[in-house]
């Protein structure tokens, strides 16, 4: 059933398997293509656009993260448009809510920042949002600032699809889509809330983070979570 | 009654048509949410009530709408062995008059065309014949072209009677497929129609089927995806409010070829009619056992299950819908998988629109190769459009695919609201794009709409005309797609919120060039990086704006202007939106209006120099732009500033005003500027300049000033007199005129270059139009500004008894005039209709009253003379009105029949030009059209300090476009000399009243009266005589005062 | 050859950046060698001098005061650097952007101020201080820039190269040595 696949990715030449996406081939040989919803363990729902890539014979850009390789497939993971779109991604999440790397727990650790860096973004050419967001710290080990969230829907899919609480949903819509704990109520009162904490391991960014650190040292361990899920399929 | 057999069918059919061709008159009333909206339900009530109380023998149904919503209620009559009558705007006090005389023809004014037979496609229905002198159907210019396909029940059956469809030849199809039991026959033929998916995209309809029915495993599902939620569009609705069982026949086919047995409709639950008519379909269709199980007998099981959607824009867009489907939120998912592999809860899945569905059955009877035939290479059928907008017929129309879009807009739409000239057409919705104008000749398919970056989307087409801006057009559309974005992906949530503050900062005024250019970097990115269709197409409005009105883009950023007036935060109202010279109307009329005949005098003539004679002969703008026209009729304000003007001008209030207006000059600037032309252009600039303290001289090579107001304007539209003292104002404000030189014969534009500051050229359209026909060389053939000059400058001119004058402005209609008055029988010719006269209607109206003939339509084509060179006829070619140009006006046709008209003197007023030799030998760059080009903005040439305006850079126009012009020059000549704007400082603070009034006056307009047409052509005195100074305080209070603006919005 | 000319001003920041930038150690020297200070907390000339080549700003634009400095250092100066997180995102300074500037002043000097017996009744002061904008802003908003330099603070070896390259006339590009926060 494993169909395996010659692809070319940036003009090398990688076996795959039929079926995996272009982002698992590039990343399991070290091909760069940026992502932040997209975490491995998880479904990809190809919402940060980050990973659009060129593949040759397709007029449109594809989100490598959900666009699966088939035998002959060239991929191209960046070009001077990829590059200047991703730009523009990571400038309309920084301006969208209120990312303050000078207070941040993730400062130093934090996916939105490396990427910002990464890709040369010395500043934001939009004017900022700057909206009003609350801080939720009912729970008693975490906190959530949404000041911080980019929506990449990580924390939804760690804990419907893997912890099966499934607290975190999106509601509203547009500009004004929020992450809510079960239906609207505070996180510490969210009772189907098993208090695991993975979905903070999740989070890119300082939107969630345990209690009781300070500035750059809330560290969080991804590789965990992931593990899980490659657990769960070797059994 | 369950349909087992052939016979239980035939028997519904014959039920069917009995109710549909009854033995007695049938009334159907169209109560669509078109026709119910405008008032239909009285008229069914009305009907009802009438039909019970009299006993009449009359049959009353309801049925959908027939598409022509300008003109709704609709109601069809017929009486057995007569045409179907159409009537159109029923009121319900039409009922008695239609009632007592059916079988005779209602009032004319009701009656809106009739239909003989029709072809139903899978079935005929024979009315009858008669009513001679009523037009058919399809001779209306609304249905004229149109092809029924999708539209071939509706308006014409009763949608709550499944009788009443099968007698129509519906669920034959289905029968037959059922019959024939060949499936894979069925999806070739589908695949051989070519039918594209009218949802928009525009796959090819039997390849999803064969997707589908080759897809494994015995749950698959078939959708209807009728979450139509484009602003403006609405063929959906009406299509299931009309025919409901046609939608459901589409899927039960599609359902036995594929092998699906489940049917979901996915509705909006905002189309409420909708919703209840396909709910009663499928109960019926159940009851008749034509849906449900064992299908007409034939062992075939499907069912159809109604879904009613929240109404999220986005859940049109099929893995949203089936997201919604399953109970979760509305958002798309990426694909792959497509929903033909992984759809509704993860089976092979096949979406369709409304419209696809509606296709199905009349290919299923016809045949692809009768499809085919109908329609472009590639796009085959039709497609339904709902034609809405600043368009004059609005509704819902059935096209070939390839029309064009001209046949749509000025065929069947009839042009622009109210003779409006259009300037665009939105197809597609807010993922659609603007075409503009100039492309009208687009053929309406796929793949030409997407050449031009718009979509054919679900098929709304939403005209434009010049009251609509096009920034605030594409700052609509992404206001809705911002706030319909589902907040999945990055570029479309936040992408569409960053270009919307982009384009409301266009509105402000408060945008830069930069903006411009980052605006279309976005939304490129947008449009490439989004997740799903919403995005992806989102930006289309602003790139297609971008691309073909970049120009509206510009005036908002650097003349701060919206030339529609829309962009509120732009203009003081729409009166002085429109307004050449950009008066502050408010102001002068609210000052006189509290009697302050000074200061209005000061506010009008320091917005206009020329306030008198303007009051007399601008064009108005200002009339069609005024808010009041919503209550009664527009505010007539240019005769209102008339009436300020005379009062001061020819009065002995004169020379204390010329000092106050002195008093208003800016310090001197000891700069030198030379104005070339007397005309409106260069007085305009001369006076401000003069104003702004700067020492000017005007070059004229005329006599006296005035230009065309003096040498082309008869004396009974604007006494010498009154320009007399308007010049001599501007003479006193320190204006030196040099009369009898010409410029470039005289001094040359070196020598006025080395003497002056700033050249400001304003030179006249003195140069006459010729047309060329045999015999313009004979005795008796004259141009009309030289005519018009002559009799002007009280010089002989030799008119004999009978003129034709050829042209149709305002040249030839003061040509006709002045000859009238010469004593002469006159006739004006014109190529075109009346309504393309770009005359001022009233002068148009005041010709005829005084004697004038006018023939339209009728195209000179040669000049016939005698023996001695003289002027005998004028022969014409009687023309047809044909195709539409980009002036939005039907190109004349000619045709065989010629017109002879006996004349001893012909008048040529076909248009002014400018003189190509005076702007080759200017040494300023020119333009194709031989004028001078300038900077849009500041009328800067190509040569340092020289600018020029008026005619020299727009060809032929008219007075106050010709003053705004000079104002415009001389703010910007300033500006360049001064390094400041400063204009405003011209103004005083006039302190004046700033509420609007709590309710309206009830006065109508104040029309000046006129002299009677008899005496007027025995004489040049004035013919109107202007507002009395109480009909002008009255026609104040007429005012809205729109400059008036809440304090905190 | 005439040295080239730095100013620097420090408009709503901690002055951490200036800090940062009194961190080039012996960096300071060669940067020294080049060019001369001629403005900024670090100089006593009162007045923004003209003719400056490269003028390094700290800080958002969050008053009257810092807008119309940050105007005057941009026509006399021929680059702007716009140094440090507050000048080049808002940062912290901007925290208070969602909130109307009236009730922001209000919290501060009214409500958060302890009132002392014998003393005046606490109020938002209006004398003397320079009138608060809506909103901080980063200081391209404000004004044209033409180098960014984020971090909070930048770190000194980032403040050091981007001065060798500009008074060497180079564009500097900060590579690796972009960072936030």
């Amino acid at each position: 059933m494993t169909d395996k696949v010659k692809v070319r990715i940036d003009g090398e030449v990688i076996a795959a398997t039929a079926g995996q996406t272009i982002l698992e081939v590039a990343r399991a040989h070290d091909k760069y293509i940026p992502a932040l919803c997209y975490m491995e363990g998880l479904s990809a729902v190809g919402a940060c656009r980050l990973c659009m890539v060129e593949v040759s014979g397709v007029a449109r850009l594809l989100p490598a993260c959900t666009t699966p390789v088939q035998e002959g497939l060239a991929v191209a993971t960046t070009s001077p448009q990829i590059q200047s779109y991703r730009k523009m991604v990571i400038e309309l999440l920084l301006v969208e809510r209120n990312h303050v790397c000078a207070v941040c727990v993730s400062s130093g650790h934090c996916e939105l920042q490396t990427l910002a860096q990464d890709h040369g973004v010395t500043h934001v050419r939009y004017p900022y949002n700057y909206p009003r967001l609350s801080v939720d710290t009912t729970h008693p080990r975490y906190v959530l600032d949404h000041n911080r969230c980019v929506l990449c829907s990580r924390c939804v899919r760690t804990c419907a699809e893997i912890e099966g609480a499934h607290v975190w949903d999106i509601a509203g819509r547009g500009i004004h889509s929020r992450l809510v704990s079960e239906l609207q109520r505070p996180w510490g009162e969210a009772t189907s809330c098993t208090s695991c904490g993975k979905c903070v391991q999740a989070c890119p960014t300082g939107a969630m983070a345990e209690k009781g650190w300070g500035v750059e040292e809330m560290t969080k361990q991804r590789a965990g979570v992931s593990r899980l899920t490659s657990m769960r399929e070797g059994q | 009654m369950m349909i087992h057999d052939f016979a239980a069918f035939s028997a519904v059919r014959e039920a069917g048509l009995a109710k549909l061709l009854p033995s007695r008159p049938r009334i159907a009333v169209g109560m669509g949410t078109c026709g119910s909206g405008n008032g239909a339900e009285a008229v069914y009530s009305a009907f009802a009530s009438k039909i019970d109380a009299s006993g009449l023998a009359v049959q009353l149904a309801p049925v959908g709408c027939f598409g022509f919503c300008a003109e709704e209620p609709l109601v069809n009559v017929w009486v057995p062995g007569r045409p179907l009558l159409m009537l159109h705007q029923v009121q319900p006090n039409h009922v008695d008059n239609i009632l007592n005389g059916l079988g005779q023809l209602p009032p004319a004014e009701i009656v809106l065309c009739k239909i003989e037979e029709w072809d139903h496609l899978t079935g005929h229905v024979k009315y009858g014949s008669g009513y001679p002198d009523v037009p058919n159907w399809n001779e209306i210019p609304f249905f004229n072209g149109q092809v029924k396909i999708v539209l071939r029940n509706c308006g014409l059956i009763n949608p709550d009677d499944i009788e009443e469809y099968i007698a129509v030849g519906g669920y034959q199809a289905l029968y037959k497929v059922l019959i024939d039991q060949n499936p894979a026959g069925v999806i070739e033929q589908i695949k051989a129609s070519k039918l594209r998916g009218r949802g928009g995209a525009g796959y090819l309809t039997g390849n999803k089927w064969e997707f589908l029915a080759k897809a494994a495993g015995p749950e698959k599902y078939l959708v209807c995806n009728a979450d139509e939620g484009d602003p403006g569009a609405y063929m959906n609705r009406n299509e299931i409010e009309s025919d409901p069982h046609a939608l459901l026949e589409g899927m039960m086919i599609a359902g036995y070829v594929t092998g699906a047995a489940k049917g979901i409709i996915y509705v909006r639950a905002e189309y409420p009619l909708a919703v209840l008519r396909l709910e009663r379909a499928i109960e019926q269709a159940r009851a008749y056992g034509v849906l449900g199980h064992n299908v007409l007998g034939r062992g075939f099981d499907f069912d159809i299950e109604m879904v009613e959607g929240a109404g999220a824009f986005v859940c049109g867009e099929e893995t949203a819908l089936i997201a919604s489907l399953e109970d979760e939120c509305g958002r798309p998912r990426p694909r792959p998988p497509f929903p033909a592999q992984k759809g509704l809860y993860g089976k092979p899945t096949n979406i369709n629109n409304v419209e696809t569905w509606y296709n199905v059955a009349p290919i299923v009877s016809k045949g692809p190769a009768w499809f085919t035939e109908i329609g472009s290479a590639k796009s085959a059928g039709t497609k339904v459009f709902s034609l809405v907008g600043k368009v004059h017929s609005t509704g819902l129309v059935e096209m070939p695919l390839g029309t064009p879009l001209a046949k749509f807009i000025y065929d069947i739409g009839e042009g622009g609201t109210n003779g409006r000239d259009i300037k665009a057409v939105q197809t597609g919705g807010p993922s659609g794009g603007c075409i503009p104008v100039e492309m009208f000749d687009t053929p309406v398919d796929y793949e030409t709409l997407a050449q031009l970056g718009s979509i054919m989307g679900s098929g709304g087409m939403v005209v434009m005309d010049e009251d609509n801006c096009m920034v605030d057009v594409a700052r609509y559309f992404i206001e809705f797609t911002h706030s319909e974005s589902c907040g999945k992906c990055v570029p479309c949530r936040v992408g569409l919120d960053k270009a919307l503050r982009m384009l409301n900062g266009f509105t402000l005024g408060k945008a830069t060039h930069e903006d411009i250019e980052a605006l279309d970097e976005l939304c490129r990115m947008v449009r490439d990086t989004s997740l799903c269709g919403l995005g992806q197409s989102a930006p289309n409005p602003v790139l297609t704006s971008l691309r073909h009105f970049r120009h509206e883009f510009e005036d908002h950023i650097v003349a701060k202007r919206c030339r529609a007036g829309v962009c509120e935060d732009l203009a003081l109202s729409p009166c002085e939106n429109s307004c050449p010279l950009h008066m502050n109307i408010p102001r002068f009329l609210q000052l006189y209006k509290e009697e302050r005949l000074e200061d209005a005098f000061l506010s009008v003539i320091l917005d206009n120099p020329l306030p008198a004679s303007t009051g007399r002969v601008c064009q108005h703008p200002c009339d069609n732009r005024c808010r009041r026209a919503a209550v009664d009729e527009s505010v007539n304000m240019r005769d209102v500033h008339r009436q300020i003007a005379d009062e001061v001008l020819l009065t002995d209030k004169f020379d204390p005003m010329v000092e106050k207006v002195l008093a208003r000059r800016l310090e001197p600037t000891g700069h030198e500027i030379a104005v070339v032309g007397a005309g409106p252009t260069g007085l305009a600039c001369a006076y401000y300049l003069a104003l702004l303290g700067h020492s000017v001289t005007v070059y004229e090579s005329r006599p006296q000033a005035g230009g065309m107001l003096r040498y082309a304007l008869p004396e009974y539209r604007l006494p010498k007199k009154v320009l007399d003292k308007e010049i001599e104002l501007i003479e006193r404000l320190g204006v030196k005129f040099q009369f009898n030189v010409t410029v470039g014969e005289g001094p040359g534009l070196n020598e006025l270059a080395n003497q002056h500051d700033a050249v400001f050229l304003a030179i006249g359209t003195w140069k006459e139009g010729w047309v060329y026909l045999p015999g313009t060389e004979l005795t008796g053939v004259i141009p009309a500004l030289p005519f018009l000059e002559a009799v002007s400058r009280n010089e002989q001119v030799p008119v004999g008894k009978n003129v034709v004058v050829i042209g149709g402005g305002n040249a030839a209609i003061d040509s006709a005039r002045t000859a009238r008055r010469l004593g002469a029988d006159v006739t004006i010719v014109y190529r075109r209709e009346r309504k393309d006269m770009p005359a001022i209607p009233e002068e148009i109206l005041a010709a005829e009253h005084e004697g004038a003939k006018l023939l339209y339509l009728a195209a000179p084509h040669r000049i016939t003379g005698d023996k001695n060179g003289q002027v005998r006829a004028i022969e014409a070619v009687r023309t047809k009105p044909g195709e539409f140009d980009t002036s939005g006006r039907r190109r004349p046709v000619p045709t065989d029949e010629v017109i002879r008209i006996e004349c001893d003197t012909v008048i040529l007023a076909v248009g002014e030009k400018v003189d190509p030799d005076f702007c080759k030998a200017s040494g300023l760059k020119v333009k194709e059209a031989g004028t001078i080009e300038v900077d849009r903005y500041t009328l800067e040439t190509s040569r340092d300090s020289f600018y020029a305006g008026g005619d020299l850079i727009t060809g032929a126009s008219n007075v106050s476009n010709a003053m705004g012009i000079g104002k415009k020059a001389a703010r910007n000549i300033d500006k360049r000399l001064m390094g400041q704007d400063r204009f405003a400082s011209l103004i005083p603070d006039f302190e004046y009243q700033m509420e609007p009034p709590e309710t309206p006056s009830d006065f109508g307009r104040h029309v000046p009266g006129e002299m009677p047409a008899a005496q007027r052509v025995q004489s040049y005195a004035e013919v109107s005589l202007g507002l009395t100074a109480l009909a002008a305080m009255e026609e104040t209070t007429r005012c809205l005062r729109c400059d008036v603006r809440g304090s905190e919005r | 050859m005439d040295k080239a000319k730095i100013g620097t001003c420090w408009l709503d920041g901690c002055s951490g950046c200036h800090m940062s930038l009194l961190d080039l150690d012996e960096g300071i020297v060669a940067v020294l060698e080049k060019a001369d200070i001629v403005f900024g907390p670090l100089v006593d000339a009162q007045e923004w001098p003209e003719g400056v080549d490269v003028a390094v700003i700290e800080g958002a634009v969050s008053s009257q005061d810092d807008l119309k400095l940050a105007k005057i250092a941009r026509v006399r100066s021929k680059v702007v650097v716009a140094l440090g997180d507050c000048a080049v995102t808002g940062n912290v300074p901007s925290m208070r952007n969602g909130i109307p500037t009236r009730k922001l002043l209000e919290r501060v000097y009214v409500e958060g101020a302890t009132e002392r017996p014998g003393t005046e009744r606490p109020g938002v002061p209006t004398d003397g201080v320079p009138a608060l904008l809506k909103q901080a802003q980063p200081l391209h908003s404000a004004i044209k820039v033409d180098v960014h330099v984020p971090g909070c603070p930048p770190k000194p070896s980032a403040i050091l190269f981007v001065l060798s390259e500009l008074l060497e006339g180079r564009e500097p590009d900060l590579g690796s040595k972009l960072r936030f926060g």
